[in-house]
């Protein structure tokens, strides 16, 4: 026998309560798990944003749009490797009224700047020759039920009328940076029947750069090009564009965040509970352990031991169960069905680090105090609690 | 081996312990000099609030006299500090006490290899020596059994081998006897005659047992803080 193994036999001392609270930490770890995953899944776009794409918008709010015009002379910049254009349709299935998905009315060249999307050359060239071809992403397309070859009528709160799609292609992806939820097809489609307000107005240009080391500087070569026109401009690398849009909805991750830490804390005053209820039953064991030549600092880490294993088991297993959980259940069904916002929502090693780390220090810190006051006990009067 | 008296392994000088709380103060020990012989066997008796709990106590280095001096081998223990007191009781004292104090998730070699784990020890040496103790008072058999599993007596001897693992130089015993039956208090009693006679141990022990103290060869009377 060790110190280390006397102090562990501690934490099966009383089974039903040991099993009842690393339950009760696993539900808590679980719980921080799955929201830690929602602030992660939301972040991920801007996460794994290309460093070699710059995005330019209306200065003033990417609400406003940009004339079109604008492509060429972003295209004429030195350092500009490859430009093309996006407009926001809000387009929805009338059939699915509630299922939100981003639909895209973009340039030709638009799979050129977001090569990540892969999809078959056959379905690209039947797109480009498509006038109502659509391409959309498989995770739609598993959601919506659609397949190559299916036509696909959409309705828009921009463009008035009902919209007629062929679906050309079904892509996926191979980075993160893109979501696997959008409904891609031409600009040129919609731009003949839109509103004049919209007309010949693009929403945002996306650029790619020779030498992503200098894609700061392409950016402002790009705003400075429009700084002297009526429509000025806003330039960002990829990451600093979804960041803006993730501002938006800060307000809500910090909340999540908030929650997640209340979680923690609930959890520690659990633990901390238990360890006390465990230390004022064992005052005696303590007094004992005293007179026979252990100092106050084996009773501190008696007692930390304890909490640690706790902690820490409960860490481990709520990790166990948040991976089937996720993997196997949740995480497909919000990818299937709020892809748009969610749309890699997996376990990341990063986040099952953080929560065994904290698992680990709060059970240190739940049993601080009780550590401290039986370290600090007398050891007669300890001994007196015998009988 | 031999219990002859010898030169005192402790020696009491003006010893007085007073207790306060609030502006009422207690005076449990009333100041006297007291010597026991190294290989003595001593049982303190008294009644109730005698004072003779709290004279083992500052004997076993548990607690510290108000005033007076303490030494025992020679050394002062009344000026050790509260950690080199504590590395000093591991070395020197064997504890027994009345209601046996075993660590109930310990089995009986665990409990008697426990104070072993403050030394230098290696595992394979303290699982022998808490081994030998074990066959020292009888329980070869019972070393893989719980606290629970065991009967008292049994369990004051799993006590009397915890006390014994560290070969210490003094054993105090407070009510050894208290929770056991006639039986098992005669064969307690016997294990302590053999340690003080076979082991030329110091056994220093309170009782209000008439015929655990005929076992002892020096009996001492305290009466309100004072040696009769």
């Amino acid at each position: 026998m060790t110190l280390t193994q006397f102090a562990a036999k501690n934490v099966l001392r009383n089974k039903f309560r040991a099993v009842m609270t690393v339950l009760g930490v696993a539900v808590a770890i679980l719980t921080f798990m799955l929201l830690r995953t929602v602030t992660s899944a939301w972040t991920t776009a801007s996460d794994f944003a290309a460093k070699d794409r710059v995005v330019t918008r209306h200065k003033i709010t990417f609400l406003m749009m940009l004339p079109k015009r604008y492509i060429g002379q972003v295209r004429d910049i030195p350092g500009i490797k490859v430009a093309t254009y996006a407009n926001w349709f809000g387009g929805k299935d009338p059939k699915h009224e509630h299922e939100f998905f981003a639909c895209f009315a973009v340039e030709q060249s638009y799979f050129d700047v977001f090569d990540e999307a892969t999809f078959p050359a056959a379905d690209k060239e039947r797109w480009m020759q498509d006038r109502r071809g659509a391409i959309v992403g498989d995770v739609l397309a598993a959601k919506m039920g659609w397949k190559v070859g299916d036509k696909v009528t959409l309705e828009s709160g921009i463009y008035r009328g009902e919209w007629e799609f062929n679906i050309d292609g079904i892509y996926t992806t191979t980075r993160r940076s893109m979501d696997r939820s959008q409904f891609i097809f031409h600009w040129d489609y919609t731009n003949d029947n839109a509103p004049a307000q919209v007309k010949d107005q693009i929403g945002w240009v996306i650029s790619r750069v020779n030498d992503p080391s200098h894609v700061a500087e392409a950016g402002a070569t790009i705003d400075k090009v429009f700084d002297d026109r009526d429509t000025q401009t806003l330039s960002m690398d990829e990451h600093a564009f979804q960041a803006s849009f993730l501002g938006m909805m800060s307000t809500v991750l910090k909340a999540i965040d908030a929650i997640s830490l209340a979680i923690m804390v609930i959890m520690m005053l659990i633990l901390g509970n238990t360890i006390a209820m465990g230390v004022r039953e064992r005052v005696s064991e303590y007094g004992t352990l005293r007179a026979l030549g252990f100092l106050p600092k084996h009773i501190v880490t008696f007692i930390l031991v304890e909490s640690l294993v706790i902690g820490v088991l409960g860490g481990v297993l709520g990790i166990a169960l948040s991976y089937p959980i996720v993997e196997r259940g949740l995480g497909r069904w919000i990818e299937e069905n709020m892809g748009s916002f969610l749309p890699y929502f997996r376990i990341s090693p990063v986040n099952a680090g953080i929560a065994i780390a904290l698992a680990a220090a709060l059970g240190a810190a739940a049993a601080s105090i009780p550590a401290y006051r039986a370290s600090r006990q007398n050891v007669i009067d300890a001994l007196r609690r015998v009988g | 081996m031999s219990n002859q008296a010898s030169a005192p392994l402790i020696k009491l000088r003006g010893l007085k312990k007073t207790y306060t709380r609030g502006d009422e103060s207690l005076t449990v020990l009333s100041g006297f000099d007291l010597d026991i012989a190294e290989g003595a066997f001593e049982a303190l008796m008294g009644p109730s609030g005698s004072g003779k709990t709290t004279l083992l106590n500052i004997i076993a280095g548990l607690d510290r006299p108000t005033a007076g001096t303490l030494e025992v081998a020679g050394e002062r223990i009344d000026s050790l500090g509260e950690s080199a007191l504590a590395k000093w009781r591991a070395r020197n004292i064997g504890f027994i006490f009345q209601s046996y104090n075993l660590i109930p998730v310990l089995t009986a070699l665990e409990n008697v290899e426990l104070p072993l784990l403050l030394t230098s020890l290696g595992p394979a040496e303290r699982k022998k020596r808490a081994e030998t103790a074990l066959r020292v008072v009888g329980l070869e058999q019972r070393m893989g059994h719980y606290p629970k599993q065991l009967s008292g007596g049994q369990e004051q001897r799993v006590a009397i081998a915890r006390a014994l693992v560290n070969d210490p130089k003094l054993f105090v015993a407070d009510e050894p006897t208290g929770d056991l039956d006639r039986q098992s208090a005669d064969e307690i009693l016997a294990l302590l005659e053999k340690l003080n006679k076979e082991f030329n141990k110091t056994i220093v022990m309170v009782t209000h047992d008439p015929a655990a103290a005929e076992r002892a060869s020096v009996t001492r009377r305290l009466n309100k803080g004072a040696l009769e």
